[in-house]
């Protein structure tokens, strides 16, 4: 199944109803809950689910599904990490005042060197076996495996089961796994995260 | 009118001021398209690849001054791969060997490497003016080529580049015979300059009207140099901060003071509210004003520096000016045409620093406001109905409300009528920035209105196809057309493919685009580039042929007599 997937963290293109957790059903711009708390995008127009033709599951890599509009919702990072937003020039993100600069965002595609101040971005690209667009996540957004993992349920919501930290749990469909600096190949989560954030060059999910 | 002689048609044309009415007598008769050719001096080229710089050169050979566009706007957001193109190589390569008696040459958003800056300097020897905006690719090792070799340089001006510093020796580079200096901006260079070179430059050069210095210049230079230079016309202050009790201060009182012909202030950088008094002598004289670096000048401290500067045209300032600050502006500056409030806080967490009040206040005190981009948290339609009542003169009127998609506060409706308020209000409007929550509906509006308008820009905004389809085919002069996360697609762009050849560019980004789309516009319009913009590298496994299905993450058209540009990087498709 192709997933159509762009570098820019998931839009709002976000279909109405799709999120269990929004209660209303009318003239809704903002949803609530969970989404609320971290102001998210506000969902758009209303644009079909992914459709299967064939039904299947994440596995096909010979269907063409009529995949108009990926069903993603904002990660946990929300506006945060959305790209090139708001548009200011870069000269200009880096003497904003105030808490401002810590907080921009870098493009995660973007070379340029940020200067003295402000957060790095560390952007590493995330495979999942079978499909075949990669993506891209800002790890510099996140503060815990957990946070990680919910962004890559995000990513990838074809994934019934979704990703746990948990090394029991049996129902886990998939695992992630990470290259190192020097090109092993690791299971994520099974070092402190900081050490983790330091070398991990890019991520893979295995089914 | 070809018994003329051809000198008296050239005389005639010397009269034509646009490059538009240039280009449409060169298309009379052949006469006079020779005629044109031969005595055009200024040439414009907004699109990079929409010609080859060998045809430009040979057309206009006595060209005295050229202007280059190379990246989308979408760029400066950090939208477009750095490496995608628009590289000055090539015309700088095609000029020296064919307008060896090129004097300026612009460039915007392009690649420039010092290679190609030391090409220009020594191929060009009446060289005199040099801009960069927004470019990279080059240091000051460039800087240094051009400052040694061209020997009558008026003007260097160096706006918001990313630019290596490689150390301060390029300013020593400006030979002592170098007295020509008309304007220097060096402001967005990140690193020091030395102060010695600096102020002997300044002193030899009588006819120096502009000096934007960088960060690095402490406010002791910048006091030597107001002493050397009280005919400075702009002035960019380096970092501005200073004890405002120590003698230095007050040297630079006195150093202000004496300059009479200051009309226009920048940088500010590091300012802090208590150096401001050092500037009070001259603001009554201010038409233009720039504080949007300086993010410690807020609140009274702002306003009561405002309060002197009743001459202002244009005016740059953070949002911490707050609405309160922007009622004073509007009390006070009446000559006010162009303003800017710039965010200082993205995430609207701390205090809604501007909101639709101040635009409003703004919009009723300031009559002559016809340029406007405003950052802020919040807009309403009742709001943007009074200014487009207030201010049917606007041309360029761009809104950034820093919440995509957010809606009227108030009436919890889309800001569609607002802004169609302001497009059939507005008649001379040429550009438009949108923002908030936006329908169909508002895409209505600028169809049917926004007969001048030339350039457009979406985001997040807008249900379906129609609107998109209402802008193609309502906006008569559209020129340029930048969308992003805007749920438009292939119907949409395939609705009148010849449109964009009217057009100088098509921008989408994460819309509902496809493959299959762009193939399709390609191969009915073979005199656009269709570009489909792929960020991706080896390691991925990327497939040999992406279905057609594929949703397109960024794509770029544009009209073009040069066919498809061969220094493409792999991840740029022209179809």
């Amino acid at each position: 199944m192709e997933l159509e997937l762009g570098l820019a963290l998931p839009n709002n293109h976000l279909m109405k109803g799709l999120d269990l957790n929004d209660g209303s059903t009318t003239n809704s711009y903002r949803k609530r809950g969970f989404e609320e708390a971290f102001e998210e995008v506000i969902p758009k127009a209303t644009l079909p689910l992914f459709v299967h033709k064939n039904g299947g599951d994440g596995d096909d890599e010979n269907d063409s599904p009529q995949l108009k509009n990926s069903p993603e919702l904002n990660s946990i990072s929300g506006n945060r990490a959305l790209v090139g937003w708001p548009p200011v020039k870069h000269p200009r993100r880096r003497s904003a005042g105030g808490g401002a600069e810590e907080r921009w965002s870098e493009h995660c595609g973007s070379n340029s060197d940020d200067g003295g101040g402000g957060r790095r971005a560390k952007c590493v690209k995330v495979k999942m076996e079978g499909v075949a667009i990669g993506r891209k996540v800002d790890l510099s957004l996140h503060d815990s495996y957990e946070e990680l993992f919910h962004t890559l349920n995000q990513m990838f919501p074809n994934m019934q089961h979704g990703f746990a930290h948990h090394p029991h749990h049996h129902r886990r469909r998939f695992m992630v796994t990470y290259e190192d600096g020097e090109g092993d190949w690791l299971l994520v989560g099974d070092m402190p995260w900081e050490d983790f954030i330091r070398s991990v060059k890019r991520l893979k999910i295995l089914s | 009118m070809t018994y003329f002689p051809e000198e008296v048609v050239e005389r005639i044309f010397d009269f034509l001021a646009t490059h538009r009415d240039r280009n449409a007598v060169s298309t009379v008769c052949k006469t006079w398209y020779r005629v044109e050719r031969l005595s055009r001096r200024s040439v414009f080229v907004g699109n990079c690849y929409a010609v080859r710089p060998e045809r430009v050169v040979a057309r206009y050979p006595r060209l005295r001054s050229l202007t280059v566009k190379g990246k989308p706007h979408f760029a400066d957001f950090n939208l477009v791969p750095h490496d995608w193109g628009g590289f000055a190589l090539p015309w700088i390569e095609a000029a020296a060997r064919g307008c060896p008696g090129l004097e300026e040459l612009r460039l915007k958003r392009m690649i420039v490497f010092d290679e190609s800056l030391e090409l220009l300097a020594r191929s060009f020897p009446n060289f005199k003016v040099l801009v960069l905006i927004s470019c990279e690719g080059f240091s000051t090792d460039g800087l240094a080529a051009i400052a040694t070799y061209c020997r009558v340089l008026r003007e260097l001006d160096l706006q918001e580049n990313e630019m290596e510093d490689r150390g301060p020796q390029w300013l020593s580079c400006f030979p002592d015979s170098c007295t020509s200096l008309v304007s220097l901006n060096f402001a967005c260079l990140k690193g020091e300059v030395n102060a010695v070179s600096l102020e002997r430059l300044v002193a030899r050069c009588p006819n120096l009207r502009t000096l934007r210095l960088n960060r690095a210049v402490s406010v002791d230079t910048l006091s030597k140099i107001l002493a050397r230079a009280p005919h400075l016309v702009d002035l960019g202050t380096g970092s501005f901060t200073i004890d405002h009790r120590a003698e230095a201060y007050h040297k630079l009182i006195n150093n202000f003071i004496k300059c009479k012909s200051l009309r226009s202030l920048s940088g500010f950088w590091d300012a802090t509210p208590r150096c401001l008094p050092a500037v009070y002598p001259i603001c009554g004289n201010l038409t233009g004003l720039n504080l949007s670096y300086a993010p410690a000048i807020q609140g009274a401290d702002l306003i009561k520096l405002i309060r002197q500067c009743s001459k202002l045209q244009r005016l740059w300032v953070l949002d911490c000016i707050g609405d309160k600050g922007l009622a004073v502006v509007a009390n006070t500056c009446k000559e006010l045409q162009e303003l800017r409030v710039f965010p200082s806080d993205v995430y609207g967490e701390g205090i809604a620093a501007v909101t639709e009040e101040g635009l409003v206040a703004v919009s009723s005190g300031c009559p002559k406001l016809i340029s406007l981009l405003y950052f802020c948290h919040q807009m309403t339609n009742a709001a943007l109905i009074t200014v487009a009542k207030n201010c049917p003169q606007f041309t360029r009127f761009r809104l950034c409300i820093l919440d995509p998609g957010k809606p009227d506060p108030v009436t919890n409706q889309p800001l569609d009528e607002g802004f169609g308020a302001i497009v059939q209000s507005c008649k001379d409007l040429r550009r438009l920035s949108l923002s908030g929550h936006l329908t169909d509906q508002v895409f209505l509006y600028i169809g049917m209105y926004a007969e001048r308008l030339e350039m457009l820009s979406i985001a997040f905004a807008g249900d379906s196809d129609k609107g998109m389809v209402y802008v193609l085919n309502g906006c008569k002069n559209l020129r340029k057309l930048e969308i992003r996360d805007s749920p438009f697609g292939d119907a949409a762009l395939l609705e009148d493919v010849g449109k964009y050849e009217t057009m100088r560019s098509l921008w989408m980004s994460s819309c509902d685009v496809t493959l299959g789309g762009c193939k399709t516009l390609a191969a009915k319009m073979p005199r656009l580039n269709v570009e489909v913009i792929n960020e991706m590298d080896e390691s991925d496994e990327l497939e040999e042929n992406p279905s057609d299905l594929h949703r397109v993450e960024k794509m770029y058209v544009y009209r073009t007599v040069a066919g498809p540009r061969n220094d493409a990087p792999d991840f740029v498709w022209t179809l």
